[in-house]
C-alpha cells in the first residue's frame, strides 16, 4: 500500500471531517450557535443546489431556471414519505434514518422522473426552450402544489420530522461532489462538454446528443430532489411559496458568480452568497443593497465568475494520474509505464 | 459495389434550389474531389451527407443501407464523419479530450461505473488515453495534448479536426476545405497528411477545397459543380482542359498553369 497515495486521495475526506469536528468543538466550546450551524447547512445545500445546476447550466450548455421546481418536488416528495407514510416523529429511533434515506430516494427519483417527463420534448431542440419549459415548469408546480389538499395546500406541510443534521448534509455535500467530480472526468463529461462547445460537431462526431442532455438534466434534477429532501427536513416546515421562481434564480446567480463550468465555483459560490447575506444583517435592510453591489463588482471584474472556470486540485482528474499506480495495487501486479512520454 | 451512392439529391431552400440532382458513387477507397466557385452548393452536399440538412428528394446509400432521414450522429456511428471549413471544435477542452469525445461512441463504460469511476472504468481511460496519444503523435500534435484547443495555431487545429474525425473510427472521411487559409508549406503537409491517412486508415475520401495545386495531385476523380448542378466530372486532366469548368471557376489563365 502506498501512503503518500492514500493521503493524496483521501486528504478531501479529511478536510470534511475535520469541519465536522471543529464545529462540533466550537458549538460545544460556547464560541458557535445553533444559528451558524443552521446556515453552514443552508450552505450546503446550496452547494447541492448549484453544482447540479451547473451540471445543466455549465457542463452541458442547456439553461435551465426551473431549478427550485425539482428541489420542491424533492422536498414534498421526501417529506410525504417521512411524514405522512411513516409518520416520522413517532418511530423508534433506529428506524429514522432508513426512513429518511428512503424520503431522499423518492424525492430524488421523483424529480427525475419529472425531469426526464420535461426534458424529452425540450431537449429534442436546439436553442433555449429549455429555458422557457422549465421556467414555466418551475411555476406550474408552485401552482399545483398551492392546490392540493392533504399536503397542505398553499398554507404549507408542517410537523415534517428534522431528520436533517450537519453530519447528514456534509456526507451528502461530499457526495454530490465526488460523485459529479467523477462524472465530469468520464466519457459522460466529455460528452456534455462536447455539446456545450459545439453541438453540431459533437452530432456529427457520433454523440447522440438528445440523450445526453437528458442524462445531464435528470442527474441534475435528482440533485436537486435530494436536497430539495435535506432542506425539508432541516426547516421542518415547507411551503410552496419558498420554491418560487425568486429561489430558481438564487442559484443561477450562485453559480454565475462562482463560475459556470467549474465545481470549486459552485461550492464559492454559493458558501459565499449564503454566508454573506448572514454577516451583512447587523445593515439591516441595507445588506440586500450591499449584497446587489457586490454581485455587481463580481460580475465587472471577475465576468467568468469568481474562480473563472477552474478546479482545485482535488476537484479534477488530470490525464496523468490514468498512468500512476492504483491506490490498492496487488502484489506481484506489473508496475505501470510511467508517465514521462505523456 | 460502391460504399456510397448518392443518387439524385436535391434540396431546396424556399424557392432556392442549392444542389440540383446531385449523383455520386464512390468506390471504397477513393479519393474524390468537390470543386466550384463559392455558393455552389459543395457544402451543402456535405451537410446532406452528413445528416445536418434533410435532403428534399434523392437517396443516399451507405454500404446498402438508406441513411436519408438519419441524424448527424446516426450517420457518425454508420462510418461517415466529415471535418468543418469553419473549425468546429470543442475549444474549451484540451486536445486530447476533443480527440476522446469523438470516441463517445465506441465508449463501453456504464454511468454507475463511471459515476463511481470503478477499476474498469479507469482502465478502458487509460487503453482510450494510449490510443489517443498515438493518434496524435501520427498528426504531429503530442505535445499539445494538454493545450486548450482554441489556444492552438490555425494550422494545427485543422490537424486536430482531422486526429478528432479519425477517432470516430470512420469508412467514409469528407473533409471541407481543408486548406482553407493555410500558406503554401502548410499546405503541402497536409496533402501529405491526406495520402498518408488514406492509406493508413483505408479511408474513402470525399474532399471539397478550391486550392487547385491541393486537389490535382491527390484526387482520383473530380466532380465541379456550379449554382448546384454538377457541369463536369472526371480525371483531374480532363478537368482542367475541360472549357466549361475554365469558364465557370478556374478563369481563363488557369489553362497556362501546369498541374
Amino acid at each position: 500500500m502506498n501512503w503518500k497515495k492514500l493521503l493524496k486521495t483521501a486528504y478531501p475526506a479529511a478536510i470534511v471531517v475535520a469541519i465536522y469536528l471543529l464545529t462540533i468543538l466550537l458549538l460545544k466550546g460556547g464560541l458557535l450557535n445553533k444559528y451558524y450551524i443552521q446556515v453552514m447547512m443552508f450552505a450546503g445545500i446550496n452547494i447541492m443546489m448549484t453544482a447540479s445546476l451547473n451540471l445543466v447550466n455549465g457542463f452541458t450548455g442547456q439553461f435551465c431556471i426551473g431549478h427550485a421546481g425539482f428541489m420542491s418536488l424533492g422536498a414534498y416528495g421526501a417529506a410525504i414519505i417521512t411524514t405522512m407514510v411513516f409518520d416520522g416523529k413517532n418511530i423508534p429511533v433506529l428506524a429514522q434514518t432508513p426512513v429518511f434515506l428512503l424520503g431522499l430516494l423518492v424525492g430524488g427519483c421523483v424529480a427525475a422522473f419529472v425531469g426526464a417527463l420535461i426534458g424529452l420534448p425540450s431537449l429534442k431542440l436546439k436553442g433555449d426552450y429549455l429555458a422557457i419549459v422549465t421556467l414555466a415548469f418551475g411555476e406550474i408546480v408552485r401552482a399545483i402544489l398551492r392546490l392540493i389538499k392533504p399536503i397542505g395546500a398553499a398554507r404549507g406541510m408542517i410537523g415534517i420530522p428534522n431528520y436533517s443534521t450537519l453530519a447528514w448534509i456534509l456526507l451528502f455535500v461530499t457526495l454530490t461532489l465526488y460523485l459529479l467530480k467523477n462524472l465530469i472526468y468520464s466519457p459522460y463529461g466529455r460528452a456534455f462538454i462536447a455539446i456545450r462547445d459545439n453541438e453540431i460537431a459533437a452530432d456529427v462526431m457520433g454523440i447522440d446528443t438528445t440523450k445526453y442532455k437528458i442524462t445531464a438534466f435528470c442527474i441534475a434534477a435528482f440533485i436537486a430532489g435530494v436536497a430539495g429532501g435535506l432542506y425539508a427536513h432541516l426547516l421542518a416546515f415547507i411551503q410552496p411559496d419558498s420554491f418560487s421562481f425568486v429561489k430558481s434564480s438564487d442559484f443561477l446567480v450562485f453559480m454565475y458568480a462562482g463560475g459556470s463550468g467549474s465545481l470549486t465555483g459552485s461550492i464559492v459560490g454559493a458558501a459565499l452568497l449564503t454566508v454573506l447575506p448572514e454577516v451583512l444583517r447587523f445593515l439591516s435592510e441595507w445588506r440586500i443593497a450591499v449584497y446587489a453591489v457586490v454581485l455587481v463588482v463580481v460580475m465587472l471584474y471577475r465576468s467568468d465568475g469568481l474562480v473563472g472556470g477552474k478546479e482545485l486540485p482535488f476537484m479534477r482528474i488530470r490525464r496523468g494520474e490514468l498512468y500512476e499506480e492504483p491506490l490498492f495495487a496487488r502484489k506481484g501486479a506489473k508496475k505501470s509505464p510511467s508517465a514521462q512520454d505523456r | 459495389m460502391s460504399i456510397l451512392e448518392v443518387k439524385n439529391l436535391s434540396i431546396m431552400f424556399g424557392g432556392l434550389c442549392a444542389v440540383d440532382n446531385f449523383n455520386l458513387s464512390l468506390e471504397e477507397g477513393e479519393m474524390v474531389a468537390v470543386i466550384g466557385p463559392n455558393g455552389a452548393g459543395k457544402t451543402t452536399v456535405f451537410n446532406m451527407l452528413t445528416g445536418i440538412y434533410k435532403p428534399t428528394s434523392g437517396s443516399i446509400s451507405f454500404e446498402g443501407k438508406e441513411m436519408v432521414g438519419k441524424k448527424p450522429y446516426q450517420f457518425a456511428q454508420a462510418g461517415i464523419t466529415r471535418t468543418f471549413q469553419n473549425i468546429r471544435l470543442f475549444s474549451n477542452a484540451t486536445v486530447a479530450d476533443n480527440v476522446k469525445m469523438a470516441h463517445t461512441m465506441h465508449n463501453q463504460q456504464s454511468l454507475a461505473s463511471c459515476f463511481l469511476r470503478t477499476p474498469a472504468m479507469r482502465r478502458s481511460e487509460r487503453e482510450l488515453d494510449e490510443q489517443v496519444m498515438d493518434l496524435l503523435g501520427e498528426l504531429n500534435l503530442t505535445d499539445k495534448a494538454d493545450f486548450l484547443a482554441k489556444n492552438l495555431p490555425y494550422g494545427e487545429q485543422r490537424r486536430l479536426e482531422v486526429a478528432r474525425a479519425l477517432m470516430t473510427n470512420p469508412k467514409v472521411l469528407l473533409l471541407d476545405e481543408p486548406v482553407a487559409g493555410m500558406i503554401t508549406t502548410e499546405l503541402e503537409e497536409m496533402a501529405r497528411l491526406v495520402v498518408d491517412i488514406r492509406k493508413r486508415f483505408h479511408l474513402t475520401i470525399i474532399l471539397i477545397e478550391h486550392h487547385m495545386n491541393f486537389v490535382m495531385p491527390i484526387a482520383d476523380r473530380i466532380k465541379v459543380l456550379d449554382f448546384g448542378k454538377t457541369i463536369a466530372e472526371g480525371l483531374p486532366q480532363q478537368i482542367q482542359r475541360d472549357p466549361r469548368v475554365i469558364e465557370a471557376y478556374l478563369g481563363g489563365e488557369y489553362k497556362n498553369v501546369d498541374a
